[in-house]
């Protein structure tokens, strides 16, 4: 395990990460829309070494009850418009919805219509717009980093 | 057309056929209620596989699951979305369909201290949806109902009266972690049904595509694992392996997770001798690095000690409920539909990795990952020593009604049936190795402890977005 992290401490080294500026914190929570699971993929690299959020005070947490952001993913499928709102509900005020990826933004939207309840933009109001299918681990941090800027 | 089998014929003609040596490979509905037909495909050593067809009469077909375990979810699944009522399949449970009842879709279990654990949709963490009604006494998991499908977008009815074009776009996007495996397997089905055959260029791009697909899964796969017993450096370190694996893809492919690199009927991939040299390099020094990480790994006492005897799926039920991919060769089921791939680059004498002991435990299938790592990175250091063309399929048959096309996904073997009609979609069935290996996460999880549930299901990492299309 030692060698391990040495390593570790080496990637982060070896990726130049700069120190986190002022202390700032965002806590989010992350809910599966209807996904194809590359929004998942990346954002589960977000909080990896090679990026490594939490060094900016942005973390993702376990309950909507201690996020200040409600990420979403998908084109928001029928099935999962009611969990959705149900999480939305749960957070505190004030709380800012993020739409992670184009199927979120409802763009290029495949499926059948019958199944979607989408786009998130008609069911909760949408303040940060992360674009790409799906957005890179970067464009993603920078996206997250930006709702930091007071 | 393909010829139906009679209702009163079906149980004996697949019973047959399964006596013979054939294996179930996927099943799906054309139509609704009484003017649906039911198509089960079976595939058998050596010979070509057999798509046969029921027609529902009244809406009924006679059931297979004590036949074919495996048809469970098939039948299930037709019921739900095609209106089809499977005489003799008892009870059946909704499996697309969400019925408020918990009666209406899980296991009725009773008894003293018995109570229900519902996690999800919406997991702690970043997960994606699925909900999961875990039956327990104490600490003890009795049974596992698993309810899927919340991210049920319609991609097959959606591609249905498209060209074959406007399918693989529905296809590629069913799912991220799969959109190869996924889409080389749609256009396998297409390119059967319009008779066409794939040139030596086009069988090395598609297989190099397969196989790095394979080898970010995998590091993926193993990464979670560890996060699955909250041993965060080694979760950490596979992130970061499975991130240089992904920068690799985009600097040869132009995308992280491959999107959009395969093509019906032709290739959609060149690369040249500077990005195969530079790739293949790279590759050399990740293989290195993931095998001194991986070492770490064997030698990690508290991760180690979480792994044995824990979530086992063994021989028997691993055959009976039609698991495949790394959940089915960890049981020791020297399953890979790699072994026969004639569509593309693999040798005919492709040997399916086996791990050190057939446990079919959580620790099993975590080596078996390793183990394939290193058949990945020896196929792609052979694939990307020369530059690549995209290549072209050229007719070969006469076109055929129904094609099918089966390719080994990072989670199994991935079966895609298409169904012509004046070049129209008129059916498509995606039926990925996760959807075949989920009713073995049940059938693994019951008798172990609550607090290893996470874990086991990890062990599998099957994918929820690749199921509910």
């Amino acid at each position: 395990m030692y060698v391990l992290l040495r390593q570790l401490a080496q990637l982060r080294r070896d990726a130049g990460l700069t120190r986190p500026s002022p202390p700032r914190s965002l806590a989010l929570r992350h809910v599966d829309a209807g996904s194809c699971n590359g929004c998942e993929h990346e954002l589960g690299l977000v909080i990896s070494p090679r990026y490594d959020l939490q060094r900016y005070g942005l973390d993702i947490v376990a309950s909507p009850r201690h996020a200040d952001i409600l990420l979403v993913t998908g084109p928001v499928t029928t099935r999962m418009a009611g969990a959705l709102r149900i999480a939305y509900e749960a957070m505190p005020e004030p709380r800012l919805v993020a739409a992670l990826g184009d199927c979120a933004l409802g763009r290029g939207i495949l499926g059948d219509p019958a199944e979607l309840a989408g786009p998130l933009d008609d069911l909760l109001p949408v303040d940060i717009r992360i674009p790409g299918c799906p957005p890179s681990p970067r464009a993603i941090a920078e996206h997250l980093l930006a709702a930091l800027e007071p | 057309m393909i010829p139906p089998v009679d209702g009163d014929r079906w149980r004996e003609t697949i019973a047959q056929r399964l006596a013979d040596g054939a294996r179930f490979a996927g099943a799906w509905a054309v139509g609704t209620g009484p003017q649906a037909a039911w198509r089960v495909a079976l595939l058998a050593p050596g010979r070509p596989a057999e798509v046969l067809s029921c027609p529902a009469r009244e809406g009924r077909v006679p059931t297979i699951v004590d036949l074919v375990p495996a048809a469970d979810w098939d039948e299930r699944e037709a019921h739900d979305l095609h209106a089809i009522d499977f005489d003799g399949h008892e009870p059946m449970r909704a499996l697309v369909a969400h019925p408020r009842d918990p009666a209406a879709w899980s296991t009725p279990v009773a008894g003293e201290g018995v109570h229900e654990v519902a996690v999800g949709p919406i997991h702690a963490g970043v997960i994606e949806s699925g909900h999961f009604r875990l039956h327990v006494v104490g600490e003890r998991i009795l049974a596992l109902d698993t309810r899927l499908f919340y991210k049920h977008r319609g991609l097959e009815h959606a591609a249905e009266g498209g060209d074959p074009a406007c399918g693989l776009a529905h296809v590629g996007r069913a799912c991220a972690a799969c959109a190869v495996a996924n889409s080389v397997a749609y256009a396998h089905a297409v390119e059967r049904a319009l008779g066409l055959w794939p040139d030596r260029d086009l069988r090395l791009a598609r297989t190099l595509l397969l196989e790095l697909e394979r080898l970010y899964n995998h590091l993926h796969d193993i990464g979670a694992l560890c996060a699955g017993v909250g041993y965060a450096p080694g979760a950490m370190a596979f992130a970061a392996l499975k991130d240089r694996a992904q920068c690799v893809n985009e600097r040869l492919a132009g995308h992280r997770f491959l999107f959009r690199t395969i093509a019906v009927g032709a290739g959609a991939l060149a690369v040249d001798r500077a990005a195969v040299d530079s790739a293949r390099g790279e590759l050399r020094e990740l293989r290195a690095d993931a095998a001194a990480t991986w070492r770490e790994l064997e030698f990690a006492g508290s991760l180690q000690a979480r792994l044995g005897a824990i979530g086992v799926l063994n021989y028997h039920a691993a055959l009976q409920l039609g698991a495949c991919g790394p959940a089915a060769r960890a049981a020791g089921v020297p399953t890979d539909a790699r072994g026969h791939s004639p569509r593309l680059w693999y040798d005919g004498d492709f040997r399916p990795a086996a791990p050190r002991e057939s446990t079919g435990d959580v620790a099993a299938r975590l080596q078996l990952r390793a183990a394939e790592l290193e058949t990945t990175c020896d196929l792609l250091d052979e694939l990307l020593t020369h530059p690549l063309a995209p290549g072209t399929a050229a007719p070969a048959h006469e076109p055929r009604p129904l094609g099918l096309g089966l390719v080994e996904s990072p989670r199994g073997a991935t079966l895609a049936a298409v169904e012509l009609a004046a070049d129209r979609i008129a059916r498509l069935r995606l039926r990925p190795g996760s959807y075949a290996t989920w009713p073995a996460v049940a059938h693994a999880a019951a008798g172990n402890l609550l607090p290893d549930f996470p874990l086991i299901n990890k062990s599998f990492e099957l994918c929820y977005a690749c199921v509910d299309r």
